[in-house]
């Protein structure tokens, strides 16, 4: 029956071409420029570590200035990084189950072969590999005995392991840096969390940087970071030991707990650390301190934007200007088929059948319209990439399976929802009232 | 004319008039609050930087190993630079404005903790600063040659005597005027004097409200990044952008020159998702036109062919050629125009939800009658088409199969 009515439905798109081509395009425009915006949107809110997304958590401390509001307009809101001295200090104390510290920063690479380059790279500690559980190629992480003792060694990403090493297992070679020797201690597999979750301050879609290091060679290499940093007070800042000491907020804190009552105990010894620095004189504002799940900090630092969220919104009554486009299309083409319908009743057709073959017809223009609105949204993709090049967005324009199938269901329904009308209004005709004009 | 009959006429097929004038509402409200963002954004990045954008470009250098000495460097840099024929002018900087990376902080007029300071983005440059940015000293002077030092990393530089400031910032410090010679505190409660306003200047971060907020102090910063400007003759900067790279790499094996950049490029980068909204905004239009359009056309030409004998009938009848031409018009003019009525409302329900839930501005209502007008245009041109044929049927037509 189903292929009967699919053989109609064909029938009856090829008499009328216009109106059926017209209606594949307006479905596939809708879905076309839909699933673009949504598909940015869908990636750039996704859990970046579904796993464990809700045991990390970005740590914040308001170390700010009595008069000093880190958001004047939102006081209530702490800082949304860390000072180094905080930092060092929380990750010495080992509260957590793990807990990392970071920044990034910029080095002078010295290749045998090749010409110096400046490098981006990670300022971090040991526990960044488990608890990010980032991937190796070749090798692992450095330990906390390397972080004890200042090590000077390198995990390499997978790009760089191929620029410097030639894509070999590089695990123990020796690497110029910073007028410095180090060993590379591990290479990462290809790992591009998005959003870039643990430093969304800095760019939540840039790479992640080329080369890790340990964070304790942030003093003898004095290393300085190449991000943002917030400062408040003013300060004498005479050497670069001064600078480490200041109230400069430039590090960012994860910690992992592996359940609410690790969160309160951390949360505890957060306000304990913060109270008795206050004898020391720092952290003049009411105690402040806030512990961040992944998504959200990802929410709170406005990961996905706005601009997105409008085009998203925007789009979709564009869709839904296609769908009414179908539906008033559809209208005025079944319209033109009363005279077969009302013989193909008076033969005997019932009018559920009748609903039914023309429900077929529909989803068939929905079928053939959603697959040309796939091709839209790769195309509208790539515009994208190209329109935004340069931040980030690579990893925002690629439809997976799921999208796919989204769009797919998504342009079925749009075309269910245009044609059921019609083709109820079209099997509600009397079969006797346009036979009596042949 | 005949409003009466054509009322009548869509009477009989009002579902199909309703869908079409309510695709035109949503059509409309998307159309107006898009062109209304693609004004804003389109008026944010066409504004007056101060500077002399065209011909000014940067170049960043990294010096390395142990025999790197920076203020050497500087010097030997910015004298071969100068020497090389095209160049207007040239100084070594903190930062680079409109690049989106800068150093901000705060100034006030009395040295008070508990009052909030005024923000502002913060520059150093030597003497030669002014000259090129292409920046206007309105009132007061520039920096003198002795007033300008190295200025090294880590270190606290001496509170600079005399400081120039934006007009923008001059007027939110003072508001009364007069900020000319005036003294202003900086964090540490270090004073300054103000020496000098420039006419208008942006900062660094083209999102900000105090764009225009600019505070300069006199210095040479030998950082381990040196940051340089340098401003060529009209039509000159592209060639010297080359030259200065190749110059720059070929005397010095320890140093690393990186982001050879025209300010034009720093500029495009930091207004990059404004262009990118405005770009991917006027295509949706566009499609939303284009889908609209044909289906007023695919529509119309379905009416003419089913009332062809009609038509016929009216033209045995007496109806001119123009009198169909304008039935079909005026129809499609209808059914716009009621469209177009419940599509203000939905424009400024539209323009109210992205107003409230996202930071956008207040509809300037200039743009309803823009799109409007739009529409109009739009379905006339649709409808004309098969209207013309339809003034092409014959009347004999009527009579056939009579």
């Amino acid at each position: 029956m189903f292929l009967y009515y699919l053989r109609i439905s064909m029938h009856s798109m090829k008499r009328n071409p216009l109106l059926s081509g017209l209606m594949i395009v307006a479905i596939a425009l809708g879905i076309g420029v839909s699933m673009t915006t949504i598909t940015v949107y869908y990636l750039m809110s996704a859990d970046p570590i579904p796993q464990k997304s809700s045991q990390l958590f970005a740590v914040q401390l308001d170390s700010w200035g009595i008069n000093h509001p880190f958001d004047r307009d939102r006081p209530e809101r702490a800082p949304h990084q860390l000072t180094y001295r905080d930092a060092t200090a929380l990750v010495a104390a080992k509260k957590a189950k793990h807990q990392v510290a970071m920044f990034e920063s910029t080095l002078i690479v010295e290749p045998e072969k090749d010409k110096p380059y400046l490098s981006m790279l990670r300022v971090t500690s040991s526990d960044f590999f488990p608890m990010f559980q980032v991937p190796f190629l070749y090798g692992a992480g450095w330990t906390a005995n390397d972080d004890e003792r200042a090590s000077q060694v390198v995990v390499l990403s997978k790009e760089t392991n191929e620029k410097l090493f030639g894509g070999e297992n590089s695990v123990g070679r020796r690497l110029r840096m910073g007028a410095k020797e180090f060993v590379v201690s591990g290479v990462m597999d290809t790992w591009n969390p998005t959003p870039r979750f643990y430093d969304v301050i800095n760019g939540g879609f840039n790479e992640v940087a080329d080369m890790m290091i340990p964070l304790s060679l942030t003093e003898p290499m004095e290393l300085k970071s190449a991000g943002s940093d917030w400062g408040w007070k003013a300060e004498s800042i005479n050497s670069f030991k001064d600078w480490l000491n200041s109230e400069s907020a430039w590090m960012q804190f994860w910690v992992e707990l592996e359940d609410s009552m690790a969160v309160d105990d951390y949360k505890n010894f957060l306000d304990a650390y913060v109270t008795e620095q206050k004898e020391l004189g720092r952290f003049e504002r009411p105690l402040n301190n806030h512990l961040q799940s992944v998504m959200q900090w990802m929410a709170h630092n406005q990961v996905v934007r706005e601009d997105n969220k409008v085009l998203v919104g925007l789009s979709v009554l564009f869709l839904l200007v296609c769908v009414l486009s179908a539906v008033a299309l559809l209208l005025t083409h079944f319209l033109g088929k009363s005279e077969e319908v009302a013989l193909r009743r008076a033969l005997g057709a019932n009018r559920l059948s009748i609903f039914g073959q023309h429900l077929v017809e529909v989803s068939l223009t929905g079928v053939i319209g959603g697959a040309l609105g796939v091709l839209f949204a790769l195309g509208g993709l790539q515009a994208i990439k190209y329109l935004y090049s340069g931040q980030g967005f690579d990893h925002l324009v690629q439809l997976d399976i799921f999208l796919v199938l989204f769009a797919a269901v998504l342009a079925w329904l749009a075309s269910l929802l245009a044609g059921f009308y019609p083709s109820w209004k079209l099997c509600q005709e009397s079969p006797a009232g346009f036979l009596k004009t042949q | 004319m005949e409003f009466r009959p054509i009322l009548n006429a869509l009477k009989r097929r009002k579902t199909g008039a309703i869908l079409v004038a309510l695709q035109v509402a949503i059509t409309l409200a998307i159309v107006i609050n898009a062109i209304f963002i693609i004004g804003v954004r389109s008026e944010k990045i066409g504004r007056d930087t101060g500077m002399d954008v065209n011909n000014i470009f940067t170049v960043s250098v990294r010096g390395f190993g142990p025999n790197f000495n920076v203020v050497e460097s500087i010097k030997q840099d910015l004298r071969m630079i100068r020497s090389m024929p095209g160049v207007v002018s040239a100084t070594i900087s903190n930062h680079i404005p409109l690049s989106g990376s800068g150093s901000g902080t705060g100034l006030r007029t009395v040295p008070d903790l508990t009052i909030e300071s005024t923000g502002t983005a913060r520059y150093r440059f030597s003497e030669h600063g002014i000259e090129t940015l292409g920046v206007n000293i309105s009132h007061g002077r520039n920096f003198k040659a002795n007033e300008v030092e190295f200025v090294e990393a880590d270190s606290n530089p001496p509170t600079p005597p005399g400081i120039l400031v934006t007009q923008a910032l001059a007027d939110s410090l003072f508001p009364e005027g007069g900020a000319l010679g005036k003294q202003v505190f900086w964090g540490d409660m270090s004073e300054s004097t103000i020496i000098g306003i420039i006419e208008k200047m942006h900062g660094s971060w083209v999102g900000w409200d105090k764009l225009e907020h600019v505070v300069i102090q006199p210095g040479k910063p030998a950082y381990q990044r040196n940051r340089y400007i340098i401003r060529t003759e009209p039509g000159e900067r592209d060639r010297l952008m080359l030259e200065v790279e190749e110059k720059l790499s070929a005397n010095s094996p320890n140093k690393i020159i990186q982001r050879v950049r025209s300010l034009e490029e720093h500029a495009a980068r930091s207004y990059q998702r404004d262009r990118a909204m405005s770009i991917i905004l006027v295509s949706v239009i566009v499609l939303l036109l284009v889908i609209t359009g044909l289906v007023f056309l695919g529509l119309a030409s379905f009416n003419v062919k089913q009332r062809t004998k009609q038509i016929g009938t009216r033209r045995a009848l007496g109806a001119t050629k123009t009198d169909i031409v304008r039935y079909f018009m005026l129809e499609n003019w209808i059914i716009t125009t009621g469209g177009a009525i419940l599509g203000i409302v939905l424009t400024v329900g539209l323009a109210y939800w992205l107003e409230t839930e996202y930071s956008l501005p207040r509809l300037n209502f200039i743009y309803i009658p823009v799109g409007v007008a739009i529409l109009w245009v739009l379905g006339q041109l649709a409808a004309y088409m098969p209207a013309r044929r339809a003034a092409t049927i014959s009347p004999a037509i009527a009579t056939r199969t009579v």
